[in-house]
């Protein structure tokens, strides 16, 4: 975003005087993006410089932005009781396992609701994004509840069950959106060259919509790998993810900042690197063929 | 190799009845195309050819099978979309050879038939593009190729031309009609462009709200029309239609100029002359005279238009004919080539 910006300016024709409203709001305009900016950005670099603080620098004044740099807190989150390690492959598996059963799911879904007529088709696609209406905490207890009757409490299928319930109706709606911008011209030919229904879909209708799935696979990923309040009631000790992982830093001994601080890289840094990569096939997606 | 029936064919849509009562036979390797104006129902027709539109009543048959229920992949038949339809993921080899992979036939076969077909279209040196980068023309070409890879049962033609500029169009006209004489395969092709279907069929159908009016050939259409919707369709510029009022010797038009003419009724009716079929002439054999409305240079001839009230006559003039604003035209008819319509339902008067 910010090349772009630049790219604007300097290709503006040499002599270009700018419109008075343009200057004028210039540094005001600038301004506002500097607290902006800030307030993004503080919180994430207070985070990433106390993760390689001692304990004794956490607190004091003078090591604010001086201090000798360790890594023993990322050593140590994963050493014994914190044990992050099992924490993050629990993360990975809920929130891959939420994503590769969902995002197939919601695919066939909104395909079905962009192409097809059937009764009620309004109502139902209503009511699936108005379950994403009920707060949370009204469920949670019923499906508390629940798994424990079905004996599935502190299991990960019973969080990508969860986080299927949330990422669905997302996922439905958004996918509802690029299939719907998918012509329908395509798939009649592909019908006429001799493609069956299924076979349109897999060859021509994905392909086509690949940017869009691959946004709603990386939102639902997202949205999983967050979660808080399911896990922190159904998970117990072998489910645990990471943001349940990090509570556990507040200890009676007093809340383990840089420990806390750890976790939190490691709770960020696979989204930063996931969006990261995701952004280059993103744009490849979109202006693939059109380079030579 | 594929004779194509439609049998009482109707299509509503909610309480739009599109297409009514449709009787067509399409011969084997007939060029046959369905000309009318949007909404007329042709494409509706082609549509439930190709099983992408279901019959709400009637039979569609190949060869005498009925192929009502045979859903769209199975009826072998090829489409060239207005829009092209082509896939804009795959590259121009890809999007040739997809049918070739529907049907399972070997990599090295399909190569082989790509270029073919590429080459007949003059597209080999764009196999590795995405259809992004071609022109219309181009993608024109690749949806053309991709439909005659293999020999369907039937090509099917909607608008095909109409998103070309005018001058590609006309050459992508010869190529079209080229490749289906040359591949021997029966094909139906929708237009709204009454050029495109005089040059192109072997028979023409002219539809308008869901009927046909008159299924010939272009030149049976274009001399010998049922009505005055077809003779007003056909031919460019279209034929004149002049409401008369007539007496025995004359007749007047609607502002009240006399002509000369000698019509088969007395009372309102419509006569039809086409500009080729005026002449000017001297005022003393002239069955008309009028002022000049416009005067156009066509190169190969000039264009005469005047003008009774709000209905505008075209007569053909030399190529070395001039003529100014305010000059009185006399034009004469070849009595041999007058129609006569009923001026109200329109139909042919015979006489």
């Amino acid at each position: 975003m910010m090349t772009a910006a630049h790219e604007s300016r300097e290709t503006r024709i040499p002599g270009y005087v700018a419109p008075v409203h343009e200057t004028a709001g210039n540094w005001l305009r600038q301004l506002i993006i500097f607290i902006g900016i800030t307030a993004i950005l503080l919180p994430i670099s207070w985070i990433a410089i106390t993760a390689f603080k001692l304990p004794r620098d956490v607190y004091s004044l003078d090591s604010a932005f001086i201090f000798s740099p360790t890594l023993e807190n990322l050593q140590t989150v994963f050493e014994h009781p914190w044990n992050l390690g099992s924490k993050i492959f629990n993360s990975l598996c809920v929130a891959g396992g939420t994503v590769l059963l969902a995002i197939p799911m919601a695919t066939l879904a909104a395909y079905a609701f962009s192409r097809f007529e059937f009764r009620f088709k309004k109502t139902i696609f209503l009511v699936v994004i108005a379950s994403q209406f009920i707060p949370a905490a009204v469920v949670v207890l019923p499906y508390f509840l629940m798994f424990k009757q079905m004996g599935m409490l502190d299991t990960r299928s019973a969080l990508i069950l969860v986080n299927m319930s949330i990422v669905l109706p997302y996922a439905v709606w958004m996918m509802k959106g690029f299939i719907d911008a998918v012509p329908l011209e395509i798939e009649e030919s592909a019908m006429v060259d001799g493609a069956h229904r299924a076979r349109v879909i897999w060859e021509i209708v994905v392909p086509a919509a690949l940017p869009g799935i691959i946004t709603a696979a990386v939102f639902s990923f997202t949205l999983t790998w967050n979660e808080f309040l399911f896990a922190l009631i159904i998970s117990k000790q072998d489910a645990l993810t990471l943001p349940i992982g990090l509570i556990g830093f507040r200890t009676e001994r007093g809340d383990l900042w840089e420990l806390m601080a750890a976790g939190g890289i490691l709770i960020t840094a696979p989204m930063f690197i996931l969006s990261l990569l995701v952004q280059k096939q993103f744009i490849q997606s979109l202006t693939a063929g059109s380079v030579r | 190799m594929t004779q194509i029936s439609l049998r009482g064919l109707h299509k509503t849509f909610g309480s739009t009845h599109v297409v009514k009562d449709l009787h067509l036979d399409i011969a084997d390797q007939e060029f046959l195309v369905l000309l009318g104006p949007s909404g007329c129902g042709k494409t509706t027709t082609m549509r439930m050819v190709a099983g992408l539109e279901q019959a709400t009543h009637g039979e569609i048959s190949f060869d005498g099978q009925r192929i009502n229920e045979v859903p769209t992949q199975k009826r072998d038949v090829a489409m060239v979309f207005q829009n092209y339809g082509l896939y804009p993921h795959m590259t121009v080899a890809e999007n040739i050879a997809y049918p070739l992979k529907l049907r399972g036939i070997n990599p090295t076969d399909r190569d082989a038939a790509v270029k073919k077909a590429a080459a007949r279209v003059e597209l080999g040196a764009y196999l590795h593009r995405r259809p992004r980068e071609l022109s219309g023309g181009q993608r024109q070409r690749v949806a053309l190729a991709r439909s005659i890879v293999r020999t369907p049962k039937v090509f099917l033609m909607d608008e095909p031309l109409s998103n070309l500029d005018a001058k590609l169009r006309v050459a992508m006209r010869a190529e079209i009609k080229h490749l289906a004489h040359e591949l021997e395969v029966t094909t139906l092709y929708v237009t709204h462009d009454q050029v495109e279907a005089m040059t192109l069929a072997n028979r023409v159908a002219i539809m308008k709200d869901g009927v046909i009016l008159q299924l010939a050939p272009p030149e049976d259409i274009y001399n010998d029309p049922v009505d005055a919707y077809v003779a007003g369709f056909i031919g460019s510029p279209a034929m004149n239609l002049i409401s008369l009022n007539s007496d025995r010797t004359w007749a007047k038009a609607e502002n009240g100029v006399k002509i000369q003419v000698i019509a088969p009724r007395m009372g309102q009716i419509t006569l039809g002359i086409r500009a080729e079929d005026m002449q000017l002439c001297a005022e003393a054999d002239a069955n008309f005279s009028a002022e000049l409305f416009a005067f156009e240079l066509l190169g190969d001839a000039t264009m005469v238009t005047v003008k009774f009230g709000s209905t505008s006559v075209a007569v053909k003039g030399d190529k070395n004919l001039r003529l100014k604003f305010g000059d009185q035209v006399h034009v004469r008819f070849d009595p041999a080539r007058l129609y006569w319509f009923d001026s109200s339902t329109g139909l042919r008067i015979r006489a």
